[in-house]
């Protein structure tokens, strides 16, 4: 460990903190300095129920919800709780499923979320790149013609047209897949076959969905990528030396043409957290979309918060992620 | 060594079922001995790469050989790299025909250490069994080559450019091959680097007794190293001889006026260019292709095209002025 590397390391993490920080404090801003007030918007939904209520009783409810969204006190005495909340892991308790707290209902979506989507994302991404570095490299081949056709035609389908076709022909139409939710209801987690199996048939459509979709993107930007590289000198003047097939094709095209790819699926990874709004839904998938979906229609501020920083901590992890490992992958960018 | 006669290689397109020839190479014969530089000069698109492509056998779709044979004699055989594909043509590669091709800033492959790129090419022709003798015949085969063999733990964008192009010439030579073809092999470098990678082109020759092809629009580097030239013009060979007659006696229009241009030490006086520019090749003009910008042309010139005729020895011309008027100096 050169003192380099770690000034390197130390750099990246510092950047990575500090944007952390600043989206983390815009998330705190936005909701405060917009024109619809979370308080009042609560205390209309308890009128609208029609009865009358004691002039004393609303006020009394106001500063009760003005207390637990932590509206009171100046803007800097907000900002400093809040901090110290997120810091001891307490984002405040959730509106709409009162009084969980949003932490908790984070923590139950967020592994669903993450299992579905690292799963797909990483099966479309190898599945994608390496089908599309074989139609590039062999691009005048009848078979990677025909893929590239397949592909064409999957990747510009909208998602929820695949989604909900593939939901109605095999769930319902065919039912060989459930319908919806992530495991039988009832079942307990265990690590045995019946709970692992039921989770794996529940994630099967959900995944297929989302690999389809992306399989069909990774695919037509690897092959434009690899027949870029093939025109590459250096390819040319392999092949001219003879350097056998697999040599080049892994050696010369493939590496050069993966680099901006691995900064692809670092961001396709850090974007997990953001959850997979349309997947969840259609499926009834319990995640981290379908939490947020639910937060912004019932208005749950606290909750829409929670999820927003999650996702900025997601997005800015994955991007030190790349930071750190990318030296490994392309020697001209150095530790320094 | 080589003979290559009446070779056409067209660039055969189509296009919304318009089909178009472009004869970047249209009838070239040309004889190279064993233990000769030979230069091929002329401006841009003028077939140059082309030609030493085909010369390689490196000829994909569009571009096809129409006509004409290039053949090697190889160890006492006679092989047309025109002909022969796949297994046969590797075997002649690297071994006994070498190509530096163009570009000498991105031969090597950017996330691949210079060790590995020579494990590559080394294998591509011999088996290695033994990691430790590879070693030893790389550094020594770069150690011949006067550069040092840190350049093998370096990867490309470590190296400058001259260290580019020489790794690129040592890759092209680790066998020896009887016939190296390097395609403007110092374009991009400036002028001291150039001499330094002439110099050692030049020496893998001579040890080598081997036979250099080099082309490049650079008349200076033809010069200094080529014992004959080529001029090329539109396709074909417009003049054909011994340096210093090209140099100091050229007798096409074109190649007076190439020389011509060229400055020299003294003399203030402003050059002048040929008026128009090179003719488009997938149309080229009838007759003599140089006649629209020729000063001299004459009515034939206009209706036939020269041959490249001998009249000297060593010494080859297609012009009509020149051979109608038998050695006659075009004034």
């Amino acid at each position: 460990m050169s003192s380099t590397f770690l000034r390197y390391i130390a750099q990246r993490v510092v950047q990575c903190i500090l944007v952390i920080f600043i989206g983390i404090t815009i998330t705190f801003l936005v909701p405060r300095f917009s024109p619809t007030d979370p308080v009042e918007a609560a205390v209309n939904r308890a009128m609208m129920m029609g009865q009358y209520s004691h002039p004393d009783a609303v006020r009394m409810m106001k500063e009760a919800l003005t207390k637990m969204y932590g509206l009171d006190g100046t803007l800097g005495q907000q900002y400093i709780r809040f901090w110290k909340g997120l810091l001891s892991g307490d984002l405040g308790p959730s509106l709409s499923s009162f009084p969980k707290p949003v932490m908790s209902l984070i923590r139950t979506s967020l592994p669903w979320t993450a299992g579905l989507l690292l799963v797909s994302a990483i099966i479309s991404w190898t599945v994608g790149n390496l089908l599309g570095c074989l139609a590039g490299y062999f691009g005048n081949q009848r078979w990677s013609q025909v893929i590239g056709m397949i592909a064409m035609a999957l990747h510009p389908i909208p998602y929820y047209i695949m989604a909900f076709v593939l939901l109605v022909a095999l769930a319902y139409v065919i039912p060989v897949f459930p319908i919806g939710g992530a495991v039988d209801i009832g079942l307990k987690p265990s690590l045995g076959w019946i709970y692992i199996s039921s989770l794996l048939r529940h994630a099967f459509l959900p995944a297929l969905s989302l690999v389809l979709i992306g399989v069909g993107g990774w695919f037509i930007g690897m092959r434009t990528l690899v027949t870029n590289v093939v025109a590459e000198d250096y390819v040319t003047y392999a092949k001219y030396a003879g350097v056998s097939d697999r040599t080049i094709m892994y050696q010369y095209v493939m590496k050069n043409a993966l680099l901006p790819q691995i900064t692809g699926l670092a961001m396709q990874i850090g974007l997990i957290f953001n959850g997979a709004l349309i997947t969840e839904y259609v499926f009834s998938y319990p995640g981290l979309g379908y939490l947020a979906y639910n937060a912004i229609f019932t208005g749950d501020y606290s909750l829409i918060m929670g999820v927003a920083i999650f996702s900025i901590v997601g997005v800015s992890l994955a991007v030190l992620l790349i930071d750190l490992a990318y030296p490994l992958f392309d020697p001209r960018v150095k530790y320094q | 060594m080589l003979k290559v006669e009446n070779l056409k290689a067209y660039y055969q397109t189509e296009m919304y079922g318009v089909s178009r020839n472009v004869r970047a190479v249209d009838g070239v014969s040309l004889e190279l001995q064993k233990n000769e530089v030979y230069g091929i000069a002329g401006e841009s698109s003028c077939g140059k790469t082309t030609l030493i492509r085909t010369l390689f056998g490196a000829f994909d779709p569009p571009l096809r050989v129409v006509e004409g044979t290039v053949t090697y004699s190889l160890d006492g055989e006679s092989v047309d790299v025109t002909k022969i594909q796949g297994e046969r043509l590797r075997q002649i590669r690297w071994k006994q025909v070498s190509y530096i091709l163009q570009g000498s800033m991105s031969l090597l492959n950017p996330v691949r250490k210079i060790r590995k790129t020579f494990w590559d090419f080394t294998r591509a022709h011999e088996p290695i069994t033994d990691a430790e003798k590879f070693e030893a015949m790389a550094r020594n085969h770069l150690n011949r080559l006067g550069l040092p063999a840190q350049v093998l733990d370096s990867y490309p964008h470590q190296l400058s450019g001259g260290m580019k192009q020489r790794v690129a010439i040592a890759l092209a030579t680790l066998f020896e091959p009887k016939v190296i073809l390097a395609d403007e092999p110092t374009t991009a470098l400036d002028v001291i680097v150039q001499r330094g990678v002439l110099q050692l082109l030049k020496r893998i020759q001579r040890e080598t007794q081997s036979t250099l092809v080099i082309v490049t629009h650079d008349m200076g580097i033809h010069a200094n190293i080529a014992d004959r030239v080529a001029i090329m013009y539109a396709g074909r060979i417009v003049e054909e001889g011994r340096v210093k007659h090209i140099f100091g006696d050229p007798l096409h229009p074109y190649t007076k006026h190439l020389i011509e241009s060229l400055p020299k030490i003294g003399d203030k006086s402003t050059r002048t260019s040929i008026p128009g520019a090179p003719p488009n090749l997938g149309d080229p003009p009838p007759g003599c292709r140089f006649h629209p910008r020729c000063p001299y042309a004459e009515p034939i010139c206009r209706r036939e095209s020269p041959h490249l005729a001998a009249v000297a020895n060593d010494r080859r011309v297609a012009c009509f002025l020149v051979t109608t008027k038998e050695n006659a100096h075009v004034s």
